[in-house]
């Protein structure tokens, strides 16, 4: 482990000198008195007689002579320990239940005190079951040497409080308060997300669909959400709430819904009316869609380029090694038909391979592994030499794509988000893509993540571990590559004279104007072969308890002509292009009333395991609709929609739940 | 547990060598029970480490010293929380640090830190001038490291310990440990 130039061992050299003897007999002697003591606090709670006083006063003689400074001014705050521990108890609660879920978009400048939060609340939940462990034993101990149990627990409780995790925590915040003109490192990739970037957005809110009767959105495949959620649950920290995206968490999933018979009509809707989990009163109009899967043999010729950053921060084992490893599993996808560059920008600038067909196995894997991070995030031309190299390998057929690798620290020549923007959309006109795989965290940039990603037609995920690489890379790696179907749009227009209030589940970022809706001009996201996309509205039926606006006063707000029926909840549009052509095609299907379903068993499990989803993902972010159905319930319904589970998903999905579950109390 | 822990003993050679023979946990028990024989024989037997580990973080001998002091006295309070589940080394570290960070903290420690530097240089006298230089300048690099960073370095090359007995002390996962050094490096680089 150690290597042997390795300079840091001159440390071991720094030779203590030999302590003084007389000092050492004094501690031992204080030790010893302290130990009598502690005796005979023991002997006193039991006897409940006050004997202890000459072996106190002896005590304090002792540190009357020495009076070394250090000692007096310990004994003070050891004193007052018990109290800080009871104070530091709740706080460290506090901390837990409002710190890690309120950290916004912290500038890096926060970082280390955030950090710090972080860790306290961390290391008191970690701490807990220990301690309390610790407790139960220490009273089995006492009962051997006292006969009452009572005071020997009351004992226990202060001497807790001296060890308690939260004193060791309070001295940990004490201790640096002053980065000491060093550059303060980035926060720890394993308990810490402090120096993550998230946009904040509102959950979106109630409409009332005598004003509002229409609801148009772009639907949203990418699944980066949910592994950075997982990782940071995984890791025993309740995620920060903007870094969950509803329809992100909801759409890792794929679901058996019923499939397209062939790639003209690329995607096939179901739709379920069905009671809503987390309230009574209101129902859930669950829209699924699955994408045509066509064979592995029709696939066109891909020609990737990987940008990969290599800078510093890349160096950690969740970072460029894993990417490395990914890498390599997207390769054995590949075959003679496809080709592969790769740019690196920081560290080892530059083209690292020139277009190679993915035949070439081995030339491409040691290219790959000549990649070190190091560096700075010095500029270069990273992203502009990787679509340069796009456009030297493009051929008429092909599905161009730049897979951006990074975790964030995002430097790749143009320098300002809006130039990158703009770069991006004008090369996704010309047919290059932009997929973004997102590692690591500490300074992950969720959010300029997204914004490139959905510009560039293309996907992000967030890679936490090689299972997730093999997901996305492997298994589901035509949607990854292929898309079947792109700028898809869906509008919903409910009916005022079935549906009184209704809310898009997620989707925030996603939402587009009612006009859009038919302008082939705006660009939406894409489905990729095989994908299946969920869409979620809570709709409240008119009559209904649970609606939530009053009528007004003064205006009879009824809907003067209303020519629907009574048969109806809504109208679903579903607007696409195929891969190849620029106007769209348009899918209509109305939402009968009678199709609801009565009880949430009647549906299929795949529509319940989204919705418990869902459920899960807005508890997580709080949400002020979903927030009354407990945990418990989550996975209850969660666990009886887990269907065949080939990957085991789903399993996992359960013990996340299980995990904020018990994070939470 | 052992047999008669508070056994009146004439002949005191044998029970100290009784003692001698029993394990930290043993002892540990023993004195949680009010051994008092037992708890010297802890002390006796962990002085040197809890002041060697002192000295590593203070980086001076009275300042050890006092930490070792306190680590004494807190021990006879806290002994009991002691579980076994570790090596009693590795919780004794533990508790050194602790004191330690408290005693950083109820001073100021900024001239310290100078005090600190100049003490150790002196104390260890490298071959040459220059090895000298460097060896001061790692030792001030080190200190200035974040603290979880600067306590993995010390703990992996000056103490020697293994990943595994630093992830227990720290209390955090091995690969963990091996990040704080990375990054402990990586921050060290213009002098590794």
């Amino acid at each position: 482990m150690i290597k042997k130039t390795d300079k840091l061992d001159m440390l071991k050299n720094a030779k203590a000198p030999e302590p003084s003897k007389a000092r050492r007999e004094q501690n031992l002697e204080a030790a010893m008195l302290a130990f009598d003591k502690e005796q005979q606090e023991k002997l006193k709670q039991k006897n409940k007689t006050f004997q202890g006083n000459i072996f106190t006063r002896r005590l304090m003689s002792i540190f009357n002579n020495k009076r070394r400074t250090f000692i007096m001014d310990m004994r003070i705050p050891l004193g007052g320990v018990a109290i800080i521990g009871l104070v530091l108890l709740p706080l460290a609660l506090m901390y837990n239940s409002t710190t890690s879920l309120t950290g916004l978009n912290s500038p890096l400048g926060q970082t280390d005190q955030e950090n710090k939060d972080m860790q306290l609340s961390e290391g008191f939940n970690k701490e807990k079951p220990a301690k309390l462990e610790e407790r139960t034993r220490g009273e089995n101990d006492g009962a051997i040497a006292l006969d009452s149990v009572a005071p020997v627990a009351e004992s226990e409780v202060s001497e807790m409080a001296v060890s308690s995790p939260a004193i060791q925590m309070e001295s940990k915040l004490a201790q640096r308060p002053e980065p000491l003109g060093m550059v303060a490192p980035a926060p720890t990739t394993m308990d810490g997300q402090a120096g993550d970037k998230f946009s904040s957005e509102d959950e979106s809110s109630l409409f009332i669909t005598a004003q509002n009767p229409v609801s148009t959105f772009s639907i949203d495949v990418d699944t980066a959400s949910y592994s950075y959620v997982r990782s940071q649950l995984e890791n025993g920290i309740m995620p920060n709430p903007d870094a969950v995206r509803i329809e992100e968490m909801v759409n890792y999933f794929s679901y058996d819904y019923q499939a397209p018979s062939s790639a003209n009509a690329p995607f096939m809707q179901s739709v379920e009316v069905y009671p809503t989990p987390w309230n009574e009163a209101t129902k859930l109009l669950h829209i699924g869609i699955k994408g045509f899967t066509p064979e592995l043999s029709e696939r066109p010729k891909s020609n990737l380029v990987l940008l990969i950053d290599s800078s510093g921060s890349m160096n950690a084992p969740d970072k460029l090694p894993l990417l490395k490893r990914s890498f390599s599993l997207l390769l054995n996808q590949l075959d003679e038909n496809d080709t592969i560059s790769i740019v690196a920008y920081a560290g080892s600038a530059g083209v690292v391979l020139e277009p190679t067909k993915a035949s070439e196995k081995r030339k491409i894997l040691k290219a790959l592994e000549r990649l070190s991070a190091g560096g700075s995030t010095a500029g270069g031309q990273g992203i502009e030499l990787a679509y340069e190299l796009a456009e030297e390998a493009k051929s008429d057929s092909s599905n161009n794509r730049v897979i951006l690798a990074t975790d964030g620290d995002f430097n790749v020549g143009i320098s300002t988000p809006d130039a990158l923007k703009n770069f991006i959309e004008k090369k996704r006109d010309d047919d290059i893509s932009l997929s973004v795989l997102g590692f690591g965290s500490g300074n992950y940039n969720d959010e300029l993540m997204q914004a490139l990603a959905q510009n560039g037609n293309g996907n992000a995920f967030y890679i936490d571990s090689f299972l997730e690489a093999k997901k996305v890379l492997s298994e589901e790696i035509l949607g990854t590559l292929m898309t079947i179907a792109k700028d898809v749009k869906v509008q919903v227009e409910f009916n005022p004279l079935t549906v009184a209030e209704y809310r898009l589940v997620g989707y925030e970022t996603r939402a587009l104007k009612r006009e859009d809706f038919n302008n082939d001009k705006v660009d939406a996201g894409d489905i990729g072969a095989g994908h299946t996309v969920t869409a979620i509205y809570e709709i409240t039926p008119v009559g209904s308890s649970a609606i939530s606006v009053d009528a007004l006063r003064y205006q009879n707000e009824k809907p003067v002509e209303v020519s629907g029926n009574k048969q109806e909840y809504a109208f679903l549009k579903l607007r696409y292009k195929l891969p190849n052509e620029d106007k769209s095609k348009l899918i209509e299907v109305p939402i009968r009333v009678d199709a609801a379903k009565d009880n949430i068993a009647d549906i299929s499990p795949e529509f319940r395991f989204g919705a418990s989803v869902a459920a899960f993902a807005q508890k997580l972010r709080g949400s002020n609709y979903a927030d009354n159905m407990s945990y418990d319930e989550i996975e209850a319904l969660a666990r009886g929609a887990k269907g065949e589970d080939r990957f085991g998903y789903r399993a996992e999905f359960i013990s996340l739940v299980d995990i904020a579950n018990s994070l939470s109390k | 547990m052992i047999k008669n822990p508070t056994l009146k003993s004439k002949d005191k050679t044998a029970q100290a060598l009784n003692y001698k023979e029993l394990g930290d946990k043993e002892l540990v028990d023993a004195a949680v029970g009010g051994d008092r024989a037992a708890f010297a024989m802890l002390l006796e037997r962990h002085y040197m480490l809890i002041y060697k580990i002192a000295y590593q973080w203070c980086a001076n001998k009275s300042d050890a010293e006092d930490v070792t002091q306190e680590v004494c006295l807190k021990l006879a309070k806290v002994l009991k929380s002691f579980d076994g589940r570790a090596k009693f080394s590795s919780w004794l570290y533990r508790i050194v640090l602790n004191v330690v960070r408290d005693m950083q903290r109820s001073r100021g420690r900024q001239n310290k830190r100078h005090i600190a530097l100049k003490d150790i240089t002196q104390a260890n006298s490298p071959a040459s001038q220059e090895e000298a230089t460097t060896y001061s300048q790692m030792w001030q690099a080190v200190r200035r490291l974040p603290q979880k960073q600067c306590d993995a370095v010390l703990l992996v090359y000056g103490q020697e310990l293994n990943h595994f007995e630093v992830a227990q002390i720290m209390d955090v996962k091995e690969s963990t440990v091996s990040w704080y050094v990375m990054e402990a490096k990586k921050s060290l680089k213009g002098l590794l």
